[in-house]
């Protein structure tokens, strides 16, 4: 067997022993160690000596940097860094509204940022129900995106039908739409490349023996309307004047976020659907309320990918201590719960026969702390929280932008001292 | 002066239409003029020119006008001119001249299935989003390819903006391209019409339809299910046949509005292909046809638009249901209905129109014409509320001396 062949054969089999750790842990079997994931939005920009811009644009570079951090630190699957941050060039092409990022409202050397604002008015949830596509082309997308302004032109086509059909094509040859339009295939080339190399970094790392921690992504259906559509302000105000709306308007998203996770998951090489949870933390809504909320229609959604033979990889933010009862309701050993702040070792007592847990050495230690630190934190979870199998070893939000270089070390190496108790 | 002429023509017209509309008595009873392919006939072209040649068609047109002097007219171009878009869209509801119908024949509908039974569900959930990734490629080749957009309303924040690819996708790119050159001929077209209008305007012809409606059971019908599914459908699958006409109603009228507040006319021509008597009960009718053809006028009348169904077929059975509209805001245009019959149960309350026979038109005499047209002004023209036409328009073959009788007796005969 010559030197590539023995390479690329280890490689392999690496590739199938990390596999078969992380899926123990999810399937709640004993793994021969703990895993543990690579996973972060901007840390790569420190480690490589690039600013957040650069990762936000340069294709090449970021692949670069992240291949020499995996192959450092040597984790059993990473996040795919070019979909999670590389997209300036697309949101700059379609002229994103719902994001200031270096360079672009922030400096050029910190993270991305969400703007909270009212992209849906309240009364609008019925031309949502109604019609959410024609929502979407009329209203939405306009709003988001300056580029997308001409589809406003494109409005209300199911009342287009016959000679009214043929006449009403005289629309497309409107000067905005067709500015919309060439938008929209520039931005989507943008995207193609984008994803044409991160594409070719994930067949590079699979070659080298890792595997992507996460394909699709999704999000929770209160946290769909609460983030993109109605802002945090609208959201609360809608919990208790329009309820119903909210409620039904949810069920709708609902089946559409499951159908295009499904899609997305079905042409990934990574069967966990990532699913950042932003609105379910203790402070914000009683449980009460999140019973009413949030859970139902997110647990469809769950149930739903379950059933479509993906993995959801839900991170829990903020703390969610007093929903650990009610989120256990899901099948045994077929998601992933990532808790920010939850007591990983209660979590462990309420969902240990259920659900894989990941997490969660804090951002705060990671950042300021000390490599002993991270080592005795890192050492805690495992010994405890890996008991039996159904553990994944991370940060609380994976590794934070400004985490010292050693620390991260002695939580990856943390994974490799020590075994449960 | 010529202009200051016209104008005095145009607003005598107008008064004497809405004179009529507004059942008062007008000066005379008023006459419109509408055809798909007389115009052909009487300028000597073919029914092919006729659907190609905006110039042609504009120029026969303005002589026909000119020399019938109808109160009203039917825009041409918008009703038979779309060869050229058809042709660039790939259009597949119709077969046309040089198109699977012969050079000198009228355009032919297309009845099929172009929504399954199983999709109204489909339709119901998210309607743009079936126009889009289902209905549209099946109707128009233009539109082929859009079937690979994201289904957008499961997109938000940066998964919208890498999906993003797909609008860069092969099929996206060539619909894209499609319907820009589609569109670029449909302005062309609509130029000539918007031309065309004006000239007559200035001449003081006012145009009669500002939009084109369906009844929305008719919508389902000849657009989406075909005669055989929606027969069908009325039986297997009442509620969402139901669910389905309740929603496109929205869209149709707001489509409807939007298009009339355009236009110089505030009438709406609405077609009604399966109300007639022989195709369902009036039973049926009630459940399933006249609710939402009733929102649909009411919602018009309310936005100032004044609609005129045009009930195709023997529809007798009918005239007392559809007497339920509010007085003198609309037009009913009666194909083969008794038209003194239809006087009696709905004269107090709606102007109407026709109905000189077809047959009458293309093998008639003129004296047979002027009988006819002479009967109706005297008996139907009392009191107002008659606007003279054929039972469908002039009929594509019609006799130019038989045409010119009609119009005559306006001018000849009164109440």
């Amino acid at each position: 067997m010559g030197d590539a062949a023995l390479i690329a054969g280890n490689a392999a089999a690496a590739y199938a022993e990390r596999m078969k750790r992380i899926m123990d842990a999810v399937e709640l079997r004993q793994p021969d160690r703990v895993p543990t994931v690579f996973y972060t939005m901007f840390w790569h920009a420190r480690y490589g000596g690039m600013t957040c811009r650069d990762a936000m644009y340069d294709y090449d570079r970021v692949g670069e940097v992240v291949r020499r951090i995996v192959l450092e630190f040597q984790p059993d699957t990473y996040a795919l860094p070019h979909p999670m941050t590389v997209f300036g060039a697309i949101m700059e092409r379609m002229g994103y509204r719902q994001m200031q990022w270096p360079g672009h409202g922030t400096d050029v050397n910190v993270s991305f940022q969400y703007l909270d604002r009212e992209y849906m008015k309240a009364e609008e949830y019925e031309d949502y129900l109604f019609d959410p596509t024609g929502f979407y082309l009329a209203k939405y997308l306009p709003r988001i995106a300056a580029e997308f302004d001409g589809l406003g032109r494109l409005q209300n086509l199911p009342g287009q039908y016959y000679i009214g059909l043929i006449l009403g094509m005289r629309h497309y040859a409107h000067p905005q739409v067709t500015r919309a339009l060439t938008a929209m295939r520039e931005a989507g080339e943008e995207a193609r490349r984008m994803l044409s190399h991160a594409a070719a970094f994930g067949k590079e790392m699979a070659d080298l023996g890792f595997p992507q921690a996460q394909g699709a992504a999704a999000n929770a259906p209160f946290d769909y309307f609460g983030d993109n559509f109605r802002g945090s302000k609208g959201i609360m105000l809608d919990m208790y004047r329009r309820k119903d709306q909210l409620i039904a308007a949810m069920d709708k998203a609902g089946v559409f976020i499951l159908r295009q996770a499904l899609a997305a998951g079905a042409h990934n090489p990574s069967k966990f659907v990532f699913i950042p949870i932003h609105w379910a933390f203790d402070g914000f809504m009683s449980l009460a309320q999140f019973k009413v909320f949030f859970w139902p229609s997110f647990r469809t959604l769950l149930i739903g990918l379950i059933d479509g033979g993906l993995i959801p990889m839900v991170l829990w933010e903020g703390d969610c201590t007093s929903r650990l009862e009610v989120i256990a309701d899901i099948p045994r050993g077929k998601a992933v719960y990532w808790f920010e702040r939850t007591d990983l070792a209660r979590a462990k007592e309420v969902l240990g026969s259920v659900v894989c847990l990941r997490g969660n050495v804090p951002a705060s230690m990671m950042t300021t702390g000390t490599p002993e630190q991270v080592d005795a934190c890192c050492r805690g979870l495992i010994e405890t929280v890996g008991r039996g199998g159904g553990f994944i070893l991370d940060g609380g939000i994976g590794i934070p932008d400004e985490a010292k270089t050693e620390n991260v070390r002695a939580m990856f190496e943390a994974a490799r001292r020590y075994g449960p108790s | 002066m010529a202009t200051s002429e016209g104008t005095t023509a145009y607003n005598e017209r107008m008064k004497r239409i809405m004179d009529a509309v507004e059942l008062r008595q007008p000066d005379r009873v008023p006459v419109a003029f509408f055809s798909m392919f007389w115009l052909a006939r009487y300028g000597g072209i073919s029914c092919r020119e006729a659907m190609y040649s905006y110039d042609r068609l504009a120029e026969i047109a303005r002589r026909a006008f000119l020399e019938l002097q109808p109160d009203m007219y039917a825009h041409p171009h918008l009703l038979t001119a779309v060869g050229p878009v058809m042709e660039k869209m790939g259009y597949k509801q119709l077969d046309w001249p040089g198109h699977g119908t012969a050079e000198n024949v009228s355009y032919q509908y297309v009845d099929r299935e172009y929504m399954k039974a199983e999709e109204y569900d489909d339709y119901l959930l998210d309607p743009t989003g079936f126009y889009l990734h289902t209905y549209l490629p099946r109707v128009g080749e233009a539109f082929q390819g859009l079937e690979q957009l994201p289904m957008f309303p499961g997109l938000y924040y940066m998964r919208l903006v890498v999906a993003s690819r797909q609008f860069a996708s092969p099929g996206v790119q060539r619909a894209f391209a499609a319907l820009k050159e589609t569109g670029d001929e449909a302005m062309r077209l609509a130029e000539h019409a918007t031309r065309f209008a004006a000239d007559m305007a200035e001449l003081g012809f006012p145009l009669s339809n500002g939009a084109t409606a369906p009844a929305p059971f008719d919508f389902f019908a000849d657009y989406f299910r075909g005669s055989r599914g929606i027969m069908l459908d009325m039986y297997r699958r009442k509620d969402k046949l139901l669910a389905a006409i309740d929603r496109a109603t929205v869209f149709l009228t707001r489509q409807t509005i939007a298009t009339c507040k355009a236009s110089t006319s505030r009438i709406v021509f609405i077609p009604l292909h399966w109300a007639f008597d022989g195709f369902m009960s009036l039973d049926q009718f009630k459940l399933f046809f006249w609710p939402s053809l009733r929102k649909l006028m009411l919602d018009l009348i309310e936005a100032g638009l004044i609609p005129m169904p045009f009930w195709e077929g023997d529809c007798t059975s009918r005239l007392e249901t559809i007497a339920d509209i509010p007085r003198g805001k609309a037009i009913y245009w009666i194909e083969r209905a008794d038209m003194v019959r239809a006087k009696e149960i709905l004269g107090d309350v709606v102007c109407l129109r026709g109905n000189v026979p077809a047959s009458m038109l293309t093998t008639g005499t003129p004296d047979q014409v002027d009988a006819f047209s002479r009967r109706l002004i005297e008996k139907v023209g009392k009191g107002g509320g008659l606007i003279l036409d054929c039972g469908i328009g002039i009929p594509d073959e019609s006799k130019p001396e038989n045409v010119r009788a009609m119009f005559a007796a306006t001018r000849k005969y009164s109440p």
